[in-house]
């Protein structure tokens, strides 16, 4: 592992695309919290992002495209008359709870936003350092 | 042994190279939904660190920044791949370096002006 050389600017903006793209992901959850049909005849998966350290050291954040959440299992509900209620009249839902995902939003926010302190915070120091070439 | 150059050029160049950077940055910032635009960045740092390493004289003034289009981003469904978070960033740290610089250049010619009032 070699140390990389990034800024703390840098790194920071990696945290940052992180957070965005996981809050690209859990937007979407929410949005698809009742589709009964994601195109392939079954429920919505609930998506999750992984995240996992740079290659190098202190070279900050990456991720992959989302994962499914395959931890849980679809909802049935009693629906008769829904287009995709099976004989008994129930309706696989998808595995997303909207309160959980609203959970996992603030955390992705807060998330964004330590990073963007980050990127701040360290402007202002650097500005000290230049305070002393006056 | 190489020459080594004037320090103001130097400075000047590289604020030149880190106005160009302002200017390619913000080009990119406002294309963020243009479908297909492909960002730009500048390379200058690279270009000069080469040209000091070379023997004789070296001209400054002829150290040019090159505009790349990097392709290390992901592109989008509608072909763009500006991420906002990564120019934000760009101006920050252009603007840093700028000011630093800019310092740099002052302190360079406040010297000279000490040098020329000797007695004052």
């Amino acid at each position: 592992m070699n140390p990389s050389n990034l800024t703390p600017i840098d790194i920071a903006i990696t945290g940052l695309r992180a957070q965005s793209k996981n809050m690209q992901v859990i937007a979407n959850n929410i949005a698809n919290a009742q589709t009964t049909n994601a195109g392939n005849g079954e429920p919505f998966r609930r998506q999750l992002m992984k995240f996992m350290s740079g290659e190098d050291s202190l070279s900050g954040v990456r991720f992959d495209k989302p994962v499914e959440d395959l931890s849980s299992e679809f909802k049935s509900v009693r629906m008769p008359g829904h287009p995709d209620a099976d004989a008994q009249g129930f309706v696989k839902m998808p595995n997303i709870s909207v309160p959980v995902e609203m959970i996992e939003m603030m955390t992705a926010s807060r998330a964004y936003q330590a990073s963007a302190a980050v990127m701040k915070k360290y402007t202002e120091t650097s500005e000290a350092a230049l305070e002393l070439l006056k | 042994m190489p020459q080594s150059p004037n320090i103001s050029d130097i400075l000047e160049a590289g604020l030149r190279a880190n106005s160009l950077r302002q200017q390619v940055t913000a080009n990119n910032i406002a294309n963020v939904n243009t479908p297909n635009f492909k960002r730009n960045a500048v390379k200058f740092e690279e270009i000069l660190a080469d040209k000091l390493q070379e023997p004789g004289k070296i001209d400054i003034s002829e150290v040019a920044s090159e505009i790349i289009a990097p392709d290390n981003t992901p592109v989008k469904a509608n072909g763009n791949n500006v991420e906002m978070e990564i120019e934000v960033g760009q101006l920050m740290k252009t603007a840093g370096r700028s000011k630093a610089y800019i310092r740099l250049l002052s302190k360079r010619y406040s010297q000279i002006e000490s040098a020329i009032n000797t007695n004052g």
